[in-house]
């Protein structure tokens, strides 16, 4: 199989090309906001250092978010226009799912029993969830962080996330946070010893790597990669224009308004 | 744009290698898929020759974003994600072609000017089918995209010709001297034409697209009821929406019973007298064998007529697209990215999206 996955969730962009009889390859961008310009030129090179081409590719996995809106869709509407044009449906996989794994694959010998992941939500806010890996040494292969996965589904605020993670900490043990919003409120996490931080700053991005991984054990424990056409962001937050006008009184014509001119 | 770039540190395999080209065949290009994502219509079009429409396809979201009097840009750009794919699989099966691309020489999208979260949507997506289709990935401007809607109606169009682009976000005259090259005659310096229409009909209670409501109330109502003003500013081609307007909104306030079919009258007929005079006089000025109108406002049935009036008394041409090919469609898209494919080529894999470009002038 040649896995092809694509991660945009965050700041970083980046692909990774997993061919099972030939290694892996992975081009991440970090920063730069450029997701649009740096994916397609992306996947270009994981092909050409692999020596295959786009036609090979048999399997896709796309990072769904929670995350940057425009990186999302960035990402998601290249594996759409891909699987559609290779007739090949996509898989999406969460991105603190992504950071899961890869905080958990890194801790060595003696891994962490909690690892909570934190997407930067912007506007103060921030996209957590909070995973149970006490099976670890696993007798039957790696455990999928989303089935030991406890989801905050709403954006929380960082003294939210604190008393959170604290909690977890009290009766847990000491617990890994990763991601870029760990990075963002460094400062306020690091006031508590029991929260490490110590991969934080280098899984401040779901790695494409970790991504096509994960995508690859769950394709072969027999997860269907829906159609192109029926993917969509796990965005977990309504479209500016709906929260506003649901908070809004009736409109009254000439008032203020939302809407953009069309071009 | 750049950006920083680095390895991670668990990075197994990963060498700088130079970005490719999206192609780097130069074969003919015949047939060409175009897609266009700027606002709120979701599009995709396949046509032969820069000229021949085998199909098009439009999903409007207008009744997502009436009930904000406006586009909202995050809803656009979500539904835009959702309709790519069906728009895409109904345009290729409309013209007989597969998934797989069979027959197309080359994907044109749009990419700018606009709204960026939508342009980004279309330009993700024909990057894509560049890299699988292996075919040139042509980056096209969204303004010069609609100067090429009157050549799919009319390829024998003659030169020089004055267009009046007007739509919700843009109202400008356009010398075209020959196909890819422009002047910049005049632009509207605050509102565009559309835009007013919306605000008004806004504030008028009519709804949203204003251009169409204000259109239908108006063929019912006197336009000679209310003078506005026609606002003309400079001794060149520039518009001037603002304070028209604003004209409506206090002669309103001042007799809160006027009525409402009258009032929209007589603000079309402000609206279009102003751009049938420096359309007229640009024409005129320039020498151009026929006046061409572009933009979804030249769906405007006023409009319409007193252009075509216009251009029979001044003995020129008048060309009126038929109102899908004004409106925002791919198949303007796919034939502008024709006629670029043959005069400077493809655009490169790292083609972003630029929500201000400008027309470029030229010749
Ligand atoms: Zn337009």
């Amino acid at each position: 199989m040649t896995l092809l996955a694509i991660e945009s969730a965050t700041d970083m962009v980046g692909v990774a090309l997993i061919r099972d009889d030939a290694g892996e390859a992975e081009r991440v961008h970090l920063g730069g906001r450029a997701h649009a310009e740096l994916l397609a030129p992306a996947i270009a090179e994981v092909c050409a250092v692999s020596g295959c081409t786009i036609g090979d590719i048999d399997a896709l996995a796309v990072d769904r978010g929670p995350g940057l809106f425009t990186g999302l869709r960035v990402g998601v509407a290249t594996a759409k226009a891909l699987g559609q044009a290779l007739g090949l449906g996509v898989l999406g996989v969460s991105s603190l799912d992504v950071l899961a794994a890869a905080a958990h694959g890194r801790c060595g010998t003696e891994p962490a029993r909690r690892v909570v992941s934190v997407v930067d939500a912007r506007r103060g806010e921030v996209f957590a969830a909070a995973f149970r890996f006490d099976r670890w040494p696993a007798a039957s292969g790696p455990i999928d962080p989303a089935s030991v996965r406890d989801d905050r589904l709403e954006p929380i605020d960082p003294a939210t996330l604190v008393d959170w993670l604290v909690g977890i900490a009290a009766e847990a043990g000491p617990v890994v946070v990763v991601g870029d919003g760990a990075v963002r409120y460094r400062q306020l996490l690091s006031g508590h010893p029991s929260l490490d931080l110590d991969l934080a700053a280098e899984l401040s991005a779901p790695p494409p790597l970790a991504l096509g991984r994960l995508a690859l054990e769950r394709l072969a424990r027999g997860a269907e990669a829906p159609a192109p056409g029926d993917l969509v962001p796990d965005y977990r937050r309504h479209a500016d224009a709906r929260i506003n006008w649901e908070q809004r009184a009736p409109r009254v014509p000439g008032a203020g308004e939302p809407g953009h001119r069309r071009t | 744009m750049t950006a920083g770039r680095r390895r991670v540190p668990n990075s197994v395999v990963s060498t700088a290698v130079p970005i490719p080209p999206a192609s780097t065949s130069a074969a003919p290009v015949h047939r060409v898929l175009g897609i266009e994502t700027s606002c709120d219509e979701t599009a995709a079009s396949v046509v032969d020759d820069g000229t021949v429409i085998v199909s098009s396809v439009v999903s409007s979201q207008i009744d997502l974003h009436a009930r904000y009097g406006g586009v909202v840009p995050e809803l656009a750009g979500r539904a835009h994600l959702e309709l790519l794919t069906p728009v895409l699989a109904d345009a290729l099966a409309q013209a007989g072609t597969s998934v797989s691309g069979e027959g197309i020489d080359a994907v044109a999208v749009t990419y700018g000017p606009g709204l960026i979260g939508s342009l980004l949507v279309g330009v993700a997506e024909a990057k894509a089918l560049s890299l699988a289709w292996g075919v040139p990935l042509v980056g096209v401007n969204h303004l010069e995209a609609h100067l090429f809607a009157s050549l799919l109606e009319q390829p024998d169009l003659g030169w020089p010709l004055v267009v009046l682009l007007v739509s919700g976000g843009h109202t400008m005259l356009v010398e075209v001297t020959a196909p890819g090259r422009y002047r910049l005659m005049g632009a509207t310096i605050d509102d565009a034409a559309g835009e007013a229409f919306d605000k008004v009909a806004r504030f008028l209670g009519l709804g949203y697209p204003g251009g169409p409501a204000i259109d239908r109330i108006a063929e019912e109502g006197d336009s000679r009821a209310f003078v506005f003003p026609r606002s003309l500013p400079g001794d060149g081609y520039d518009f001037s929406f603002s304070g028209l307007k604003t004209s409506v909104v206090n002669t309103v306030r001042k007799h809160p019973d006027a009525v409402t079919a009258d009032v929209a009258a007589s603000f079309r007929l402000a609206v279009v007298d102003v751009l049938v005079a420096r359309a007229r006089r640009a024409a005129a000025d320039v020498g151009a064998t026929a006046l061409c109108l572009a933009g979804g406002v030249a769906a405007n049935s006023l409009l319409r007529r007193r252009i075509e009036e216009a251009c029979e008394e001044d003995g020129i041409g008048a060309f009126l697209p038929s109102r899908a090919l004004c409106t925002d469609n791919a198949a303007m898209v796919a034939a502008a990215g024709w006629w670029r494919l043959q005069h400077g080529g493809a655009s490169p894999l790292t083609l972003g999206a630029d929500p201000n470009l400008r027309l470029v002038a030229a010749g």
